[in-house]
């Protein structure tokens, strides 16, 4: 009997536990997704991390109202999402939270990109009717751009607009189908002004040197030619630089680790930061076997370098910083939510706290919105851009106790240390994020300091040690003298 | 034990005038197999220190992931390699040299590496990247010292002339590189008999 009694105790212990366990457990799930976010670690280890995004909605059919039928293109502006639904040959307007506003349908053949400008007008690539629309802010149509005039495109070749910019000035980048010569440029009147930012062509010596002299004329057309590779989307950022993504890197390009995203400045010449350990490329191996490489098909940046790339064949999405570090990569390709199966666009919304996913197979839109941890990781990344590194270390700070991992934070916290003039706790944090730049640095720094400090004792430890010697050898020739004279006087 | 000392020391001798002191290594006999065990000893400890204690700037390897007993085998065995395959070569190709002065000689010629590298783990640790040209300066200057004194040192004691020596020496790497592949292959038919003897022994045991 005495035994059953003291049993009771445990049995209620179990039943509390039990049910607090089912609560927490309840709570995680909430916010549970079915993929773990990741960062490459200095050593080229992907290390989980919390996640900055999570799924929030989804906006298809059943919100709109409207289906959508394979859409290609997204755009955002004042609260206002465009999509290029392009197989229902229209433009679909619908709020941010997935409301139906209103089309434009007239005429339009196969839309595959949308733009719209800070006036609110509407900029069409009409892809199936080969040329470029531009709508008011009431949807109305003002011109109509049709396939520049130049003899750089051959006659018999299609011109397919497929996505499209419009920059400050009204000038018209469009990346067109099936023409790799760099980006379109048409000027604010719509004439054609050149193409702009062709990918420079690398051919390795050994690869120039078999083709041209070892390979016969069988070889040589059934050999890949080496042409310039095509952009697949393209984002204005808002200092009128423009990222362009490629998704049609070889596997050659991938083990080579080439650069899948380019930023474009107004005269065409790549200036993307590659600071990082790794290239922007996206994923650095295949993790098991069938797996593809990482293709991006857009990008959006913020107004403080970050951006984002999205990755189709992966069905992730990777977030970068300013200097070419990758920042997080979540997303997996599946069905559930949160997942992508033919993802085409990707939407920052103005304070990146939520970010919108097309997807072109499942025709919907998925949200996600920002956690603690991204908004942290984010907003350090901003202050620090902006200058404010008291800003900057407090967020980091939060980044880290989310994420004790974290090298960028541990690299952060370690730059305002150094700019305070604390170098031995600069040192301490350099060392943990793994940046031996930074780390020589500091301790330039620090050792400058502590020569400067210490110099009188290490120079004593030199100067009495000698002067031991030189007055114990002094010493002794004076005796010697004082013998020799005295056996002299002798 | 006087022996020992004098041989110890006359590494330095060595390494400053190879040709001379290789040939007095072995004609001499001033060298000693317990000398060149003791510099091999301390090759191994070198190359343990180096890889864990230097400073963070130049060590880019994992500490979490060092293990002393694989950088133990591994020097210990590229030097057992290299003895074997090269006695194995030199006594086809009319060397003079027996295993005993084999290991000799290639023990003198790796004192470089410790008079240069066990300083500069120290080194490491009181300068930055950009004067880190002269880690690596020092570093590369020991290593091709080291290379010098091991082909001075082959052409002494074998007597060969420059040319068969470069010859041999680039033989010797092959048959390392065939020693390790034989023993591999001898090792894996040798698990695979002792699974097929088990396996036979199982049979016949629950049959």
């Amino acid at each position: 009997m005495t035994s059953r009694i003291s049993l009771w105790p445990k049995y209620i212990i179990t039943a509390i536990m039990a049910a607090v366990f089912c609560l927490i457990s309840i709570k995680a799930n909430a916010s549970t997704m079915p993929y773990v976010a990741y960062s490459y670690d200095w050593w080229g280890d992907p290390v989980p991390e919390p996640s900055p995004y999570l799924y929030g909605a989804t906006i298809d059919k059943g919100r709109i109202g409207q289906a959508l039928n394979n859409p290609q293109d997204l755009f955002e502006k004042n609260g206002k999402l465009y999509i290029a639904d392009t197989d229902n040959n229209r433009i679909l307007i619908v709020t941010s939270e997935g409301d139906y506003v209103s089309e434009i349908s007239d005429g339009l053949m196969a839309p595959k990109g949308v733009f719209v400008t800070d006036e609110e007008h509407i900029y069409v690539a009409d892809s199936g009717n080969e040329r470029i629309l531009e709508y008011d802010d009431q949807l109305k149509l003002i011109r109509d751009i049709p396939r520049p005039v130049t003899n750089l495109i051959g006659a018999d070749k299609a011109y397919i607009p497929t996505r499209l910019v419009v920059d400050k000035a009204g000038r018209i980048y469009t990346i067109a189908y099936g023409i790799n010569m760099g980006l379109l440029e048409l000027d604010p009147d719509g004439n054609f002004q050149g193409f702009m930012g062709a990918a420079r062509v690398n051919v390795s010596p050994w690869e120039y040197i078999w083709k041209n002299y070892f390979s016969t004329s069988a070889q040589k057309q059934r050999m890949e030619t080496i042409v310039p590779t095509e952009y697949s989307n393209i984002f204005l950022d808002d200092e009128g630089f423009i990222y362009a993504s490629i998704s049609n890197l070889s596997n050659e390009d991938h083990i080579q680790g080439k650069d899948a995203l380019r930023r474009l400045n107004p005269t065409g010449t790549d200036v993307l930061r590659r600071l990082g350990n790794f290239p922007v490329t996206g994923d650095l191996y295949k993790y098991y076997d069938g797996a593809e490489w990482s293709e991006f098909v857009d990008v959006a940046a913020t107004d403080y370098g970050c951006y984002f790339a999205l990755d189709r064949a992966g069905g992730k999405v990777f977030g970068y910083d300013g200097d070419g570090n990758l920042l997080f990569v979540f997303g997996a390709k599946g069905s559930r939510q949160g997942m992508f199966s033919s993802a085409s666009s990707l939407v920052l919304s103005d304070d990146q706290t939520r970010l919108y996913v097309l997807d072109s197979q499942l025709g919907a839109i998925q949200t996600f919105e920002i956690t603690d941890y991204g908004r942290n990781l984010l907003g350090a990344l901003k202050s620090h851009y902006y200058g404010d590194s008291q800003g900057a270390d407090r967020q980091w700070e939060k980044v880290l106790s989310y994420n004790s991992q974290s090298e960028e934070a541990c690299i952060g916290l370690g730059k305002t240390r150094l700019r305070n003039g604390d170098y031995k706790a600069a040192m301490k944090y350099f060392k943990l994020g793994n940046c031996r730049k930074y780390y020589s640095k500091a301790f330039w720094f620090y050792r400058k300091e502590y020569m400067q400090k210490n110099f009188a004792r290490y120079i004593l430890l030199i100067i009495i040690p000698c002067g031991i010697a030189a007055a114990v050898t002094i010493i002794r020739r004076l005796r010697k003298w004082v013998g020799e004279v005295k056996c002299k006087n002798i | 034990m006087q022996k020992y000392l004098d041989s110890l020391l006359f590494g330095f001798h060595v390494i400053f005038h190879p040709f001379d002191g290789f040939w007095d290594l072995k004609r001499e006999k001033r060298g000693t197999l317990k000398a060149a065990l003791t510099f091999i000893v301390l090759t191994i400890c070198m190359y343990t220190i180096e890889k864990q204690n230097t400073g963070f700037l130049f060590n880019t390897n994992r500490l979490e992931e060092v293990n002393v007993f694989v950088d133990i085998i591994t020097v210990g065995l590229m030097f057992v390699l290299w003895c074997v395959s090269n006695w194995c070569l030199t006594s086809l190709m009319d060397g003079e040299g027996r295993m005993r002065d084999i290991a000799i000689y290639t023990a003198y010629a790796v004192i470089p590496l410790l008079i240069i590298q066990f300083p500069l783990v120290g080194v490491s640790h009181f300068i930055t990247l950009e004067e880190g040209t002269f880690y690596y300066v020092f570093r590369n200057i020991s290593y091709i010292w080291a290379l010098a004194l091991l082909l001075a040192g082959m052409s002494q004691t074998h007597q060969y002339s420059m040319k068969k020596t470069l010859f041999t020496t680039l033989l010797t790497l092959l048959g390392m590189m065939i020693i390790t592949f034989i023993a591999l292959l001898f090792f894996s038919v040798l698990n695979q008999i002792f699974v097929f003897v088990l396996s036979v022994y199982k049979e016949i045991r629950f049959r």
